[in-house]
């Protein structure tokens, strides 16, 4: 489970902010997930973990912050800009800063937004452009050389891959596992109809190579090819989850979100399911995002963990570290509800109570995202800053 | 320890389109006062239905095949749906899975959550009034039939006895009841203004006028002799004073004159909370009875001492020879009648041993039985003998369903013998039927007329055993319970809830519960609330109601580490504080270590382990309880899990078997062929488990390395044996 590519960041999120109306569902998040490894999300409920999961698939149009996908901008948010602007008018008014100033901070932050709209609704595009672009590169030559029968085959096959990189967007490789097993499957359709949807709106139309696809995956998951022609509710629970895993990597995602995959399954058949996304995670490679509640699972499945607290990230570390060493006073509190099978461990088993109010005093001092020992993270103040590190050592 | 509620053999089978769906197959538990059982399966193992059973709310198409669910001297599968009103939600509640189905969406929270106790408040009232009556009546009775005999001036003076009784225990509850909101009140305004004062200082306070309000309210409603009394002067300024400071200052936002007010308050109301309680009960006989004398001016400890003196010298110790001699001859005259229903029992139990029986004679002897049975049950019984309260509806049901499955097997055979006929002759045709001949669900009357028997058997032992142990009973200690229960009914009779009550009893809940801004939610309606705030409304209404059995089906499975912590935490103070007997369903291990006493593994239907916490965790023998805890990862497991193989069986056609068979690694030849027993485990009085495996005969099987492991790490982290 270790991963190779310490170095590749195939997801980066920036200073990520999520608002609905009243509430900051998420608030300042930074964070960045390896090529290869595992990212787990712990949180209460209504932290904004799930929100966090949303925004990066694009589910939400975010409210400020940026989200890079192999290096290219497929989110970002235009709030932060334009309360940039707004301070400038104020600081002109109060007689802060010259005219001039403002008007260069007002034109470069019209710039941003403008990029930033650009990028959120175009990446899209600019990436089925570029894999047009590669498609002919790659065919016309071709096609140029080859004569007869050949071309006449070359030229069909050069129609569909067209087809296909022009309705071929990016954010499809960031697939989605969802809790609900049940109500993530539509009843209607049949398993092959379900798992191949997502080919069939990438431009997929040739029969044979969707079933082949499609038992691919089935058999993948563990599953056999004569499940394609069944229906979800003949399925177990167990089953239907491996069904929606099957339809998420199909697309053959270099990312998945996985949103409490096994929180709505039995034990027996939890452990069936996270055996096998450890298996696709070898098999294919996969990057996980694992957003959970259940702190054993994502200890488990995780090789470093983010915990969220009422939409800030208030720790980040390696799992081990984070579980020897926890250092926020809401991750103790969390790490100490953990409940194990063990009776007598249990009834002496003290629960700490977090109260932010009584914890942090942050009304001088600000407290930001700070690397304690590398790969550590915690949202803390000078103060705190210091003595975390004292604990550390 | 007092069994609250015990099922036996219970057998639930559902209906479908596809055939009978065998769910729960007979199995037997008891609970006791104050303890936890847990069940522990998978879905579809049957654990649900059991417990749904018990609240009798089972699916329209399920068929209770037998078995007993007994509650409080009560058959729950037999008796009436007026009856079970009684109990539902009030005596047994239930938590369920699926918090929206238990919400009405068109209702605030509010409303839902204060309906039952405003309710309830008033069934219970009502409730207690009776119970307090007949009970005193019927010890009067005994008391007169005992002492006086024939004699007319002897029985008055027993009546007028028992009438002062009902009297001075009337006083002592206003007495009571009025200390308790005041103490209640002195509580609430204590823990208000020390959170107020602490977020006044952090500079975080919201909804302050509100709170001030209440604090108010609480801090003058906790002036009482015997609560907030030396400083009440201080206090009232101090409460009165609030409300105009802050207005004073709202304009600024600065709030820190409200301070030293509420450090007034909070410094004496926090001293009131510990003081102790007056004897009540004795307070109130000497303020009926001793006839205006002034009350001595005494701390409140040597005022108890003195109180209880005057209680013992002039009443309480003349009573209670006089109850207890009651009590003896009601236990006299049922011993005497239960060796009457024995010899009833014995006479008409042959006419259930004949081959076939004859409708009238079985009716016949059920009556005869019945009313000898009935006549033996000593009414003055506090602990309710629920054999003999059963019998009668027990037994009548079984004859009930003898005559009726006379009728019923043959129309069902000559359906079977029917479809039979026609598959045979398509398959003799040549073509293949795609459907398959549905069994004759053939009731089986040998059966029915054992569970007769049973019972009849059952009886006569648990009298005999009942007859040979009349010498040892305690009555000196029955008594004082028998006072001891008069006295809580009576304090149940003014125990009112009005909706002002109810309303701030909700809001604590909700805050206990761990539901933010109370107040705020308390008028909105469920949809506004999220998966997780929903279950813990679920769970506040339960407790709402102050049940006496809890069922939680998979209370904490949609919710998150801290907050499944929290109401894990809530139901064991609860369980501690009101002697709560819980059932508490799940499928998570972690969760059943910290909760349960007990914990009984159920599989397709099946209870196949049954043992303490202790015995299931650290020597669990069944091989599905090794699967179950080495499936789960905890936070070193770093090996790849040992996932169950397959689902569990297709319960329309239950394995021949044992049902776990197929997916156990340790399985034997036998294990396909026999249904395993019971086994005791050697070691332990408690264990039991249906696995071969426990066979004197089987070879020895180790629990898998897994397991092992995790209980030798446990103990470093001061787990297990560590002590």
């Amino acid at each position: 489970m270790h991963n190779e590519n310490e170095n590749e960041v195939l997801l980066k999120v920036d200073h990520l902010c999520q608002h609905f109306k009243f509430t900051k569902a998420v608030d300042d998040v930074s964070f960045e997930i390896r090529k290869g490894e595992a990212f787990g999300l712990v949180g209460e409920s209504g932290c904004g973990k799930t929100t966090t999961g949303r925004s990066i698939i694009k589910l939400y149009n975010i409210t400020s912050g940026d989200i890079y996908f192999k290096g290219i901008r497929i989110g970002a948010g235009i709030r932060s800009y334009q309360e940039a602007i707004k301070q400038a008018n104020e600081d002109l008014k109060a007689g802060k800063i010259t005219r001039e100033v403002r008007d260069s901070i007002v034109a470069e932050n019209n710039k941003k937004i403008a990029e930033a709209k650009y990028d959120q609704n175009n990446c899209d595009k600019e990436y089925s452009k570029k894999l047009v672009a590669e498609c002919k590169a790659k065919y016309e030559p071709l096609i140029a050389a080859a004569a007869g029968e050949e071309k006449q085959a070359l030229k069909k096959e050069f129609a569909n891959e067209l087809r296909k990189a022009k309705k071929t967007r990016l954010v499809t490789q960031i697939q989605m596992i969802f809790q609900d097993p049940i109500a993530s499957l539509d009843p209607r359709m049949t398993v092959r109809e379900i798992i191949s949807e997502g080919l069939i709106i990438q431009g997929e139309r040739d029969k044979k190579v969707i079933d082949k696809k499609v038992y691919e995956m089935l058999e993948m998951v563990g599953l056999v090819a004569e499940h394609a022609g069944r229906y979800p509710h003949e399925f177990s629970g167990g089953q239907r989850q491996r069904i929606g895993v099957a339809r998420s990597i199909i697309m053959e995602p270099s990312l998945i979100i996985a949103d409490e995959p096994v929180s709505a399954l039995d034990v027996s058949i939890q452990a069936q399911v996270i055996n096998l996304l450890n298996d696709l995670r070898e098999k294919l490679g996969l990057t996980i995002l694992f957003i959970a509640h259940d702190l054993s699972v994502v200890k488990y499945f995780s090789d470093r963990i983010g915990v969220m607290y009422f939409g800030k990230m208030v720790e980040l570390a390696p799992s081990d570290e984070l579980f020897r060493n926890p250092l926020h006073p809401y991750t103790r509190a969390l790490l100490s509800a953990i409940p194990l099978p063990d009776p007598k461990y249990e009834k002496q088993r003290k629960r700490i109570v977090y109260n932010p109010l009584a914890e942090h005093d942050y009304s001088v001092d600000k407290p930001s995202f700070r690397e304690i020992t590398p790969g550590h993270f915690v949202h803390c103040n000078d103060a705190e800053f210091a003595k975390y590190q004292e604990i550390i050592k | 320890m007092e069994k609250k509620l015990s099922v036996k053999d219970l057998t639930i089978s559902f209906r479908t389109t596809n055939g009978k769906v065998q769910a729960v197959r007979g199995i037997d538990f008891d609970l006791n006062k104050g303890e936890t059982l847990a069940i522990v399966g998978e879905s579809g193992s049957g654990k649900s239905v059991t417990s749904k059973a018990i609240l009798g709310i089972l699916a329209g198409n399920s068929i209770v095949e037998g078995g007993e669910i007994i509650y409080d001297g009560k058959d729950l599968l037999k008796i009436s749906e007026e009856d079970f009103h009684k109990i539902r939600g009030d005596k047994i509640a239930m938590i369920f899975q699926d918090p929206m189905s238990s919400l009405n969406p068109i209702v605030r929270i509010g409303r839902q959550l204060t309906e039952a106790m405003l309710l309830k408040g008033k069934a219970r009232q009502k409730e207690s009034k009776i119970n307090f009556n007949t009970t005193l009546a019927k010890l009067n009775t005994a008391m007169a039939e005992a002492i006086a005999k024939d004699d007319a001036a002897k029985a008055k003076v027993l009546e007028e006895k028992c009438k002062n009784f009902d009297k001075f225990e009337y006083k002592h509850i206003e007495l009571e009841s009025a200390w308790n909101v005041a103490h209640e009140a002195a509580i609430e305004a204590h823990s208000e203004a020390d959170s107020l004062i602490f977020e006044i200082e952090k500079n975080a306070a919201n909804d302050v006028k509100y709170r001030l309000n209440e604090i108010k309210k609480d801090a003058l409603e906790s002036i009482h002799e015997n609560v907030v009394n030396a400083n009440k002067d201080e206090v009232t300024a101090a409460a009165n004073a609030l409300l105009s400071t802050y207005a004073a200052q709202k304009k600024s936002g600065d709030l820190t004159p409200l301070l030293p007010l509420l450090t007034t308050i909070r410094d004496y109301t926090g001293a009131a909370v510990d003081y102790p309680a007056p004897n009540f009960f004795a307070l109130g006989y000497f303020h009926t009875f001793s006839g205006g004398a002034e009350l001595p001016k005494l701390p409140v400890d040597e005022l108890n001492v003195y109180l209880r003196k005057y209680l013992d010298d002039n009443f309480m110790l003349s009573f209670i020879a006089d109850a207890k001699q009651g009590l003896m001859l009601s236990a006299e005259k049922a011993y005497a009648a239960k060796e009457q229903a024995i010899s009833a029992l014995k006479a008409n139990r042959d006419v259930f041993c004949a081959d076939s029986l004859d409708k009238k004679a079985a009716l016949d002897a059920h009556k005869k039985m019945s009313e000898a049975v009935n006549a033996s049950i000593d009414r003055l019984e506090l602990i309710k003998d629920s054999f003999a309260y059963t019998f009668e509806v027990g037994v009548k049901a079984e004859i009930e369903k003898y005559f009726a499955s006379i009728a019923k097997n043959a129309k069902e055979e000559a359906r079977y013998a029917k479809e039979q006929a026609k598959y045979e002759r398509m398959v003799a045709a040549g073509k293949s039927p795609d459907w398959k001949v549905k069994p004759a669900a053939v009731t089986s009357l040998e059966q029915v007329k054992k569970n007769i028997l049973n019972q009849i058997d059952r009886l006569v032992e648990h009298y005999e055993r009942a007859l040979e142990n009349r010498y040892t009973r305690d009555f000196d200690k029955e008594t004082v319970a028998m006072i001891d229960y008069l006295k809580e009914n009576a304090s149940g009779v003014v125990h009112k809830v009005t909706p002002d009550m109810a309303k701030h009893r909700a809001i604590k809940l909700m805050e206990e519960v761990g539901i933010k801004e109370p107040r705020k939610r308390f008028k909105q309606y469920p949809f506004e609330f999220s998966g997780g705030m929903r279950q813990r409304i679920v769970i506040a209404i339960a407790l709402a109601a102050d049940p006496d059995i809890l069922i939680c089906d998979e209370p904490t499975t949609a919710l998150d580490v801290t907050i499944q912590s929290q109401i894990l935490e809530l139901i064991n103070d609860l369980k501690r504080e009101r002697q709560l007997s819980i059932i508490f369903i799940t499928h998570d291990l972690g969760v059943v270590a910290n909760m349960a006493d007990r914990i009984a593994v159920m599989y397709a239907g099946k209870i196949v382990e049954y043992g303490t916490a202790e015995d299931i965790f650290y020597d669990s023998r069944h091989p599905y309880t090794w699967a179950l805890l080495s499936s789960m990862p905890d936070l070193d497991t770093e090996e790849k899990l040992d996932a169950i193989p397959g689902t569990p069986p297709n319960m329309i056609y239950p394995p021949k078997g044992d049902a776990f068979a197929a997916r156990n690694k340790y399985a034997m030849v036998i294990d396909f062929e026999e249904q395993p027993p019971m086994f005791k485990v050697e070691e332990s009085d408690t264990h039991y488990a249906a696995t071969w495996l426990l066979h004197p005969d089987a070879p020895k099987v180790a629990p898998p390395k897994i397991v092992t492991d995790r209980i030798a790490r446990m103990q470093g982290m001061g787990g297990s044996d560590n002590a």
